[in-house]
């Protein structure tokens, strides 16, 4: 269920991130911006104590078992396992990272007429906050590649192998857990508010010092 | 400076002609070789300026930021935004637009509507005249407002006129 949240608020944040600096709203963009950076801190503290799938030790493998796994793709009917695969736990670890240094850039990032700024830009020159930005920017055009290579590839499962990715993302019910595959994972609520709290803490401390 | 209309335009006339006709006699001695910068130099040379306008304003909001805004500072980045903002007007010459053959944001526009252009630069150059002095005044809370307007600006005129905002 936090993973579910997670996912739906962070597409929310980025729609709104992208439409208040096309808009140039920068007050609510640096709103938005910590709202996902408190995600991502809760993200990757999640992925070292939260439920079973949503650990990085469990879906962060080899590239070689990736490959091998794009080859078993061929063979029918599609038999879908438990969390994330090994491409797609590539997936989530490039977009996670690339989500991180977007953030981050966003922190030191100075616009043009040097009035709007990120919190933490008074470290950095004019010139580097500058640098910041355009980083900021192109980070946003790769997240936004790997975010098509998501779409297309939850499109395939759909259309060519006929699973469906998006319902149980959505209401967190699966086939495999209805079969009895697998045990439902479930993460411990007190574990889940303490990330909340250290998230909280830590966002709070980078943007509103 | 206002006009009086008891003054008769021929009067007028008379009066002002000198004033401008000397200037203009004057001009080409004087200030010729740095009235039209050649495209790519005024393109070189503006590009810097505005370089140098944003770090100063970064600097001035820097200090505005901290708890502890240091008066010198905000005195010198203002300083340096209003005299360089007085230079920017000027090199601006004909063709040095995007077909100028050199990187720039300069949107032809800048070209075709240049009364509209002219007088976001004259704004550019009153508001960080005012602010000069509002700094120089020392409350922290008009800085911040003038640093705002002034700032306004240069935004309000980058979204008419710049290409990549």
């Amino acid at each position: 269920m936090y993973i579910r949240l997670f996912h739906w608020l962070l597409v929310a944040l980025l729609a709104f991130s992208w439409w208040s600096g096309e808009q140039h709203e920068m007050e609510w963009h640096r709103l938005s911006g910590y709202a996902i950076l408190f995600l991502l801190i809760f993200r990757i503290y999640w992925g070292f104590v939260g439920s079973s799938t949503a650990r990085f030790s469990q879906f962060v493998r080899s590239p070689r078992s990736a490959f091998t796994y794009l080859q078993t793709l061929r063979t029918r009917p599609y038999r879908a396992t438990a969390g994330h695969n090994p491409v797609g736990g590539w997936s989530v670890l490039l977009m996670i990272v690339s989500l991180i240094a977007m953030v981050t850039a966003g922190l030191f990032a100075v616009d043009v007429d040097g009035l709007e700024s990120g919190p933490l830009a008074d470290y950095v020159s004019f010139d580097q906050g500058r640098l910041a930005a355009d980083l900021h920017g192109l980070l946003f055009n790769l997240l936004l590649t790997l975010v098509a290579l998501h779409i297309a590839a939850i499109l395939y499962y759909l259309l060519r192998l006929r699973h469906n990715l998006i319902g149980p993302m959505i209401h967190g019910r699966s086939t495999i857990y209805m079969e009895g595959a697998a045990d439902l994972p479930v993460g411990s609520p007190w574990k889940a508010l303490v990330g909340l709290l250290i998230a909280a803490a830590c966002t709070w401390a980078i943007g509103f010092r | 400076m206002t006009i009086s209309p008891s003054f008769r335009l021929p009067t007028l006339a008379l009066l002002g002609l000198p004033l401008i006709i000397l200037p203009m006699l004057a001009q080409p001695l004087t200030a010729a070789p740095s009235a039209a910068p050649a495209p790519k130099a005024a393109i070189a040379a503006r590009q810097a300026g505005y370089k140098k306008m944003g770090a100063a304003m970064k600097a001035l909001n820097d200090q505005l930021k901290s708890g502890v805004p240091v008066k010198a500072t905000m005195v010198a980045a203002a300083q340096t935004i209003a005299a360089t903002a007085r230079e920017q007007s000027r090199l601006f010459p004909a063709g040095s637009g995007p077909t100028a053959g050199v990187s720039t944001d300069a949107l032809p526009n800048i070209w075709t509507d240049r009364a509209t252009f002219d007088g976001q630069m004259a704004k550019l150059i009153a508001e960080s005249g005012k602010l000069v002095g509002v700094v120089n005044g020392g409350n922290v809370d008009a800085i911040r407002a003038q640093a705002k307007a002034t700032g306004g600006t240069c935004a309000g005129c980058h979204r008419q006129f710049r290409a990549d905002n």
